[in-house]
């Protein structure tokens, strides 16, 4: 165990309470009993100790050692108020598990009792067991409660003051490399998610920023998308020194597409990306030169 | 079944070679990738796709398959519906979904005879 | 539906996310273009019927928010979209069937088609 993990359990025992890691359905016997029933308790519980339970109050714990005793002198018709070891080390329900421990390294039992502050009853019982389960399952639950918090959303835009917010993303895309295309869209999404923006902002992004980050990869050597995000807009930049668009009018029809034949068996290039982008922005805008490239920005409204 | 009992169950628009609706249908075919209902489509199977462009003729005259269903309100453009006349290729459209048009035939009975397509 | 359902009816396997096949489905979509799905899912509980296996196909639907891809005609993606899907928690699932037997026996079933659903 690393130093951090074993200074973590330490911390845990201090916070955690007896009662959260007892065994609340305790197994006892009656002062009345015989050992033969006694030994039938352990035996169908699995369990190598009990506590004699009279009116509620605990008066002494009785142990397979205690049972094993009475066969060997012939005392197993006895009842269980005469075998039982009657000084009973107990802890009470609220005090910290650190405690138990303690107690388990002073006194070699196996088992404590455990009893109620105020009533003195007996409401549980505690054995190595328990304390190892229960402190696991709250190293177990920290931990995932801290992984949840580092992936927990934060919202830039309530969290940092200033007068004016802007983060800016900016995602290289390589051209022609379609076993990749679409990542940095992935990556825009997971970006946007941690900053806390509203998902159906996001999706209206993600779906332009990948049509835009396919058209770099199918039609370009490859360009750069920016991505500037503010408290109340987000506005995505994407420049290409690519052949740039001869006809953007046409272009922005539905279903017209330059697109080799390769780049339409890949499910892309239908002549749906430019009005995909523009459905779901709330401003586009394209300039192109042929042989020189294309700038094209949009903007989606938060 | 013939063509024509599709056009009107299904409601489709009829585009091109309007008088081959006689046409009878084995079977079906989904596909948007031209290579793949290339390799995988059988004669005689109605064809539905997104794909507008007009390669798809082509690919529905090398294949034989008795028709294209282009759903989800698209059209092909005037060059590929020529193309499809002279080709005596059945073109039609509908707005609704590849799936439910497919669904719909599936509940006509087309496609349920030769599930090892 | 959930996706138990849909891999008995289509007598699919599961390729990953065999813990989320409690997952309801409420729509089907039978297309193996990305744009058009980018373009037309609105509904999160839809199930996407495709012969694609391109890592193109994971990336559209994490755009959209698809929790469950079928690859049809017992078409099995690389490992690194299987990868790329387990990352995103999205159920994959591959079928023998082709996609118009696959779209046939789910719609028979009861599963909607996207416009259907907002209409």
């Amino acid at each position: 165990m690393d130093k951090i993990t074993s200074s973590k359990i330490q911390e845990l025992a201090y916070e955690c309470k007896v009662e959260e890691a007892m065994t609340k359905d305790v197994v006892t016997v009656a002062p009345s009993d015989t050992m033969v029933d006694v030994w039938m308790k352990l035996r169908d519980k699995r369990i190598s100790g009990l506590p004699v339970v009279s009116e509620g109050n605990i008066i002494g714990i009785i142990s397979v050692e205690d049972f094993i005793k009475c066969i060997i002198f012939g005392k197993k018709e006895e009842q269980v108020k005469d075998n039982l070891t009657a000084h009973v080390e107990f802890i009470y329900s609220d005090e910290q598990l650190i405690h138990v421990i303690k107690k388990f390294e002073k006194y070699r039992f196996g088992r404590f009792p455990v009893k109620d502050r105020d009533t003195k009853k007996l409401i549980g019982i505690i054995t190595k067991g328990d304390v190892i389960r229960c402190l696991l399952k709250r190293f177990e639950k920290e931990y995932l409660e801290e992984e949840a918090q580092k992936n927990k959303m934060c919202n830039i835009f309530k969290d940092i003051r200033s007068d004016k917010t802007t983060v800016i993303l900016k995602y290289n895309i390589k051209g022609k490399e379609f076993k990749k295309a679409g990542e940095k869209s992935s990556f825009l999404k997971s970006a946007l998610l941690r900053m806390g923006i509203a998902t159906e902002i996001i999706r209206r992004i993600v779906i332009a920023s990948m049509e835009t980050e396919m058209n770099i990869i199918i039609f370009t050597d490859g360009g750069e998308i920016t991505v500037f995000v503010e408290e109340d807009k987000i506005k995505v930049n994407a420049v290409d020194n690519g052949p740039g668009i001869p006809d953007i009018e046409k272009a922005m029809e539905p279903g017209y597409s330059t697109a080799p034949d390769w780049v339409r068996e890949m499910g892309f290039g239908a002549g749906m990306g430019l009005p995909n982008i523009k459905n779901y922005t709330d401003e586009m805008k394209i300039n192109s030169r042929v042989g020189e490239g294309t700038n094209l920005e949009f903007i989606v409204n938060i | 079944m013939r063509l024509l009992e599709i056009v009107n169950k299904l409601n489709l628009t009829v585009l091109s070679g309007s008088d081959l609706l006689d046409r009878e249908v084995i079977g079906g075919y989904v596909s948007d990738m031209l290579s793949d209902v290339l390799a995988n489509s059988k004669k005689g199977n109605i064809w539905i796709t997104l794909q507008t462009h007009v390669n798809i003729i082509s690919v529905a005259s090398i294949k034989e398959l008795s028709g294209i269903i282009i759903v989800n309100g698209r059209k092909p453009d005037d060059d590929s519906l020529k193309k499809a006349e002279d080709e005596k290729i059945i073109v039609m459209c509908t707005d609704e979904r590849a799936f439910q048009i497919v669904g719909k035939l599936y509940e006509l009975g087309i496609g349920k005879n030769d599930e090892n397509v | 539906m959930n996706i138990h359902k849909v891999k008995q009816i289509l007598n699919a396997v599961v390729i990953c996310g065999e813990e989320l096949l409690d997952m309801d489905v409420k729509m089907g979509c039978g297309c193996d273009l990305m744009s058009h799905v980018l373009a037309h899912i609105e509904h999160k509980s839809t199930l996407l019927l495709t012969g694609l296996t391109t890592p193109q196909v994971i990336y559209t639907s994490d755009a959209v928010d698809i929790k469950a891809v079928c690859f049809v005609r017992g078409k099995r993606p690389d490992d690194d979209v299987v990868k790329l899907a387990n990352e995103r928690g999205i159920v994959l699932l591959s079928t023998q069937l082709p996609l118009f037997e696959s779209c046939g026996k789910l719609y028979k079933e009861g599963l909607m088609g996207i416009s259907e659903h907002n209409g």
